[in-house]
């Protein structure tokens, strides 16, 4: 018993100690704010010129806004793969990742509604969704779905955050008023009733059921926005699978990152262990192998037939204008890491982070190549315009828009990590309870 | 050698266009042509729109020489070449139309025409308008009386004289009419019973019962006549509206009623759910 | 068309003073439900959204009251009932003069660079000849714009046109990524000349004033064809490329010689097609093809 209470005192001690506000945190977020600032002068520029500021045209009128979206939402759906579906099904490695797991997809999916609307020509207007929503269109389907999906991935960090939010509210010293305040509000009341665990666990078990179908929409409704449009390279019928499957990759990634960057400036590598990398490692894998084969569908079945406007696309994709991303991205961020992952020494901590930095990159390019070549070969000939409207390239206003996105992601992300503990401590200490009974 | 053969070719157009600009011949009859009617200010603003809608396109803005690039040229309508001719052969011309130039006897009629030639001539200062001999010339005067033929679909046209007689030998033309044009049945020529038949096609939709705007102009000599009637001619048609139904392109109110069940459905359920969770994280108070 | 008033000829001064029958019987042309415009003047006929006809100053011609947003607004979503409006074009014809294009963008409010209607070099892939097609909105009986529309901005009409209302449009581009045909543009920056025309009532069927961030395209003409008048395109046309007209009459007019013909013979004579059948869009457009050396 004496044995218990000093590991919990020693997890209490670990996992709380980076929830306050250091030098270096503020220095990191004060950095990040701004760049933030920095961004959004060209975000006002645009609303003041209008999207010319883009390197948007006719043609392409979906440029790398639209593609970041796609890559935020894929990336989002991570939580839901190893909280809920691995969770469901008993994995037990999981626990001490799963609420770096949900901090990054509650922080994707909350910028990827505001990186739509810096896509609006009209931004001013939005409130004509609510007015005049129109549910025939895959626009408002996926509205009402990233807003969803954004409720019940906040609840479900948020559930068995109350236990921990407890805890901080009675034992963390040196914090602000306002934010013991929060503590205290959020706790809800929380007194270690074994009544109140059943409560949790049963909401806990409820959300992760509702969020699978949810997650699973979000995308798939994301991968319509393409594929319910006629244009050759996008009608596809797989494309729902195929970005679920690009999304999981994507999504192991950027967890594989976060449990880096969290392990190291956190100080949490007695929790975080190689364990979890090699874990990580070997899911990314199996989700690789999936993503592969879809990308093997979507390619050789139209390359095969090669249909009326389908031909043009696809010969520009494998041999032509796109050709270098296309093979950095399919051989480079996919197959090679892939492959390297398949050895155990790939999968120790800095060859991991490596590989997922890569294989991240690797996927938001992946979805340039999805947003933007099909547009470049419509069905009838770009003519009488000028040559820009030829070739798509971004400007620095629309970089530096798509750059504010990733900032805000990383300060949603640092505050939340910087207020809860990343790791879930009553959890953690019930699975030390059941490892000495 | 290219540039020396392109501007050899140039050349042969060029006198081509030239011969054949001198060689549109009108037939004396046609050119001594000569409107009835003293051209004024209103009939200028009548061939002005006429002007706008159907030559503008080629001849350009008049005194500007903006005409279209095209061989023959088809010049300006203030310039010499057009003044120089008379009103008879501008009547004629407009009226026949040759290469290019379309022929507008069935899209206008011989006032019409007039009030064209009109308009051109108010680009010219010193042009006084010539008479014509109408001395000695009887105009014929008579009216109209249009019916169907439902056995053989036909419509007959019966010209009356102001002496209550048929009149033979009566130019017809009869037009149905059209929301934007009017489309020509036919010409013919009065028999000596005074009537004239034009096949009707029993397939043209017509309206609700069936009926068809007909206009019919009718003309001798100098005299003219015309008459616009709607008359029951083919089968009533109904016609749907481009939009009837409930489809995935239908405004938000007519969306399919599939879609909004599964929508509604899908998205209050899931929302009760959350509901259900955030209500019922109270409950924990009760432990406290 | 000069739509003359009944008895204006009465007036008119004969050489001598000799009556002609029947002349000054009908000779208006088409009148839609509208207008009724006078040839001798800059007054304009105009049926009040209560039905009350009224008579306006037009001096820009237009047949119907210009400053009554709301009516503008009613008349441009509900569209003309009865009509099918449908063009047909004849490639045979068409010498790429580009006149339409310029009609197109100076009523419309467009740059250089947007076409509502674009005439495009075209080859035909088994003899290597080369022709000209205009394209333009297809004005689909089954719109994949409209069905992705995500606020109704653009919707179709009872009289079969495909509009936007760039009030309502909020600039997501799915149309422009849905329609097949590349026929919409948009207003990246503020649009050509937008301080002259901003003061200017917006017309939905004309689609002007031309509105930063949102789409626009080919109208049909709406706001002409209420009027009786053909689209801008097709009366610019020097050519006789284009026919317009009602499907439900089966009647088209040439927009260059006025001559107006049978669809369903003018189809059917000369092989027409429509551009991409085989997705199902079902356009209101017909192509008839260029010959070959013509």
């Amino acid at each position: 018993m004496e044995n218990i209470n000093e590991k919990f005192a020693t997890i209490e001690k670990d996992l709380l100690a980076p929830v306050k506000w250091g030098k270096k945190s503020i220095i990191w977020m004060g950095f990040l704010m701004v760049t933030l600032v920095v961004c959004m002068f060209f975000y006002y520029q645009q609303i003041r010129n209008g999207l010319g500021v883009t390197g948007l045209n006719d043609f392409v009128s979906w440029g790398i806004y639209i593609s970041n979206f796609v890559f935020f939402v894929a990336a989002s759906l991570i939580g839901m793969l190893i909280s809920s579906v691995l969770g469901l099904a008993g994995s037990k490695w999981i626990m001490p990742i799963s609420r770096i797991a949900e901090i990054i997809a509650v922080s994707f999916a909350m910028v990827a509604g505001l990186i739509i609307i810096s896509d609006m020509g009209r931004p001013d207007r939005l409130h004509h969704v609510f007015l005049h929503g129109r549910i025939q269109s895959p626009i408002i389907w996926d509205i009402a779905i990233v807003l969803t999906y954004v409720a019940v991935s906040v609840l479900l960090l948020y559930v068995p955050l109350i236990p921990d939010i407890a805890l901080l509210s009675k034992k963390q010293n040196g914090l602000p008023r306002i934010q013991k305040w929060m503590y205290k509000i959020l706790s809800l009341g929380w007194a270690n009733h074994p009544n109140q665990y059943k409560l949790i666990k049963k909401y806990f078990k409820l959300l992760a059921v509702l969020i699978i179908p949810i997650a699973l929409a979000i995308h798939t409704v994301t991968s319509w926005l393409f594929a319910m449009t006629l244009r050759a390279g996008w009608d596809s019928p797989i494309f729902g699978p195929y970005f679920v499957s690009g999304a999981f990759v994507a999504g192991c990634a950027a967890v594989t990152i976060g449990m880096y960057f969290f392990r190291t400036s956190y100080n949490l590598k007695s929790y975080i262990t190689d364990y979890h990398f090699d874990k990580m490692g070997k899911l990314l894998v199996l989700v690789a192998l999936v993503y592969v084969y879809f990308n093997i569908n979507e390619i050789i079945v139209p390359a095969y037939k090669l249909k009326g406007g389908e031909a043009e696309h696809l010969k520009s994709m494998l041999f032509g204008h796109d050709a270098l991303m296309f093979w950095l991205v399919q051989i480079g961020g996919l197959v090679l890491p892939f492959i390297l992952l398949l050895f155990k020494k790939m999968r120790k901590p800095l060859p991991s982070l490596i590989i997922s930095s890569v294989i991240l990159l690797g996927a938001w390019f992946k979805r340039y190549l999805i947003v933007v070549p099909v547009q470049q070969h419509p069905y009838y000939p770009i003519q009488n315009v000028p040559d820009s409207f030829m070739h798509y390239t971004p400007t620095i206003a629309e970089i530096a828009i798509t750059v504010a996105s990733f900032v805000l992601f990383l300060i949603i992300a640092t505050v939340l990590s910087k207020i809860f503990p990343i790791i879930p401590i009553w959890e953690l200490k019930e699975e030390v309870k059941e490892q000495i009974q | 050698m290219n540039k020396k053969f392109y501007i050899l070719f140039t050349l042969v157009c060029l006198s081509f266009s030239l011969i054949a600009q001198e060689s549109w011949e009108v037939i004396a009859e046609e050119n001594d042509n000569l409107s009835i009617i003293m051209f004024d200010e209103e009939l200028e603003l009548s061939g002005q729109i006429i002007y706008d809608n159907s030559c503008k396109s080629c001849h350009g803005n008049p005194e500007k020489a903006d005409f279209s690039k095209m061989l023959p040229e088809p010049g300006d309508i203030a310039s010499e070449s057009f003044q120089n001719q008379t009103d008879g052969s501008l009547h004629y011309k407009i009226r026949i139309g040759r290469g290019a130039m379309p022929k507008f006897e069935d899209a206008l009629d011989s006032e019409e025409v007039w009030n064209l030639v009109a308009y051109i001539r108010s680009f010219n200062k010193n042009y006084i308008q010539k008479k014509p001999n109408l001395e000695g010339i009887v105009i014929p005067k008579f009216s109209l009386a249009l019916s169907f033929d439902e056995n053989i679909d036909k419509l007959v046209v019966k010209t009356i004289g102001d002496d209550n007689n048929p009149m033979s030998e009566v130019e017809l033309k009869a037009y149905i009419k059209g929301s934007f044009g009017n489309y020509l049945l036919g010409k013919t020529l009065t028999n000596e019973m005074g009537i004239g038949y034009f096949n009707v096609d029993a397939k043209m939709p017509g309206d609700a019962e069936g009926k068809l705007e007909v206009i019919v102009k009718a003309r001798k000599g100098y005299g003219s006549a015309k008459t616009m009637q709607k008359m029951i001619m083919v089968q009533p048609s109904t016609f749907e509206s481009a939009i009837k139904g409930r489809h995935l392109w239908s405004t938000a109110k007519q969306a399919p009623i599939w879609l909004k069940v599964t929508f509604f459905f899908t998205i209050i359920s899931i929302w009760l759910m959350i509901l259900y969770v955030v209500f019922g994280l109270k409950k924990l108070k009760k432990y406290s | 068309m000069g739509n003359k008033e009944k008895g204006k000829q009465s007036r008119r001064k004969f050489l001598q003073n000799i009556g002609v029958a029947g002349v000054g019987a009908i000779s208006a042309p088409a009148i839609l439900f509208t207008a009724c415009s006078s040839s001798s003047d800059k007054k304009t006929k105009v049926l009040t959204p209560d039905n009350k006809l009224i008579e306006i100053d037009s001096e820009n011609g237009l047949a119907i009251d210009t400053t009554d947003k709301s009516y503008l607004n009613k008349i441009g979503r509900e569209g003309i009932p009865g009509k099918k409006f449908v063009m047909v074009i004849d490639l045979g014809k068409c010498r790429n003069e580009r006149k339409c294009m310029k009609a197109c963008q100076s009523e419309h409010q467009l740059k250089p660079e947007q076409h509502h209607l674009n005439v495009l070099e075209m080859e035909n892939p088994s003899s290597g000849q080369t022709y000209f097609m205009p394209k333009l909105c297809q004005h689909c009986d089954n719109p994949p714009c409209v069905t992705v529309c995500p606020v109704d901005a653009t919707f179709k009409r009872q009289d079969g046109i495909v509009l936007v209302d760039n009030e309502r449009c909020i600039g997501c581009r799915f149309c422009i990524a849905a329609c097949p045909y590349s026929a919409r543009t948009f207003n990246w920056t503020e649009p050509r000349d937008s301080e002259e025309y901003k003061d200017i009532t917006y017309n939905m069927e004309l689609n002007v004033p031309q509105k930063k961030g949102t789409v626009t395209k080919c109208a049909f003409s709406a706001d002409r064809i209420r009027e009786g008048k053909l689209p801008y395109c097709n009366s610019a046309c020097p050519n006789g490329v284009y026919y317009f007209g009602d499907a439900n009459e089966d009647l088209v007019t040439n927009g260059t010689t006025k001559e107006t013909v049978r669809l369903s013979k003018l189809l059917k004579q000369n092989s027409a097609y429509t551009l991409m059948p085989e997705l199902g869009t079902q356009p209101s457009v017909y192509y008839l093809p260029a010959r070959e050396n013509s």
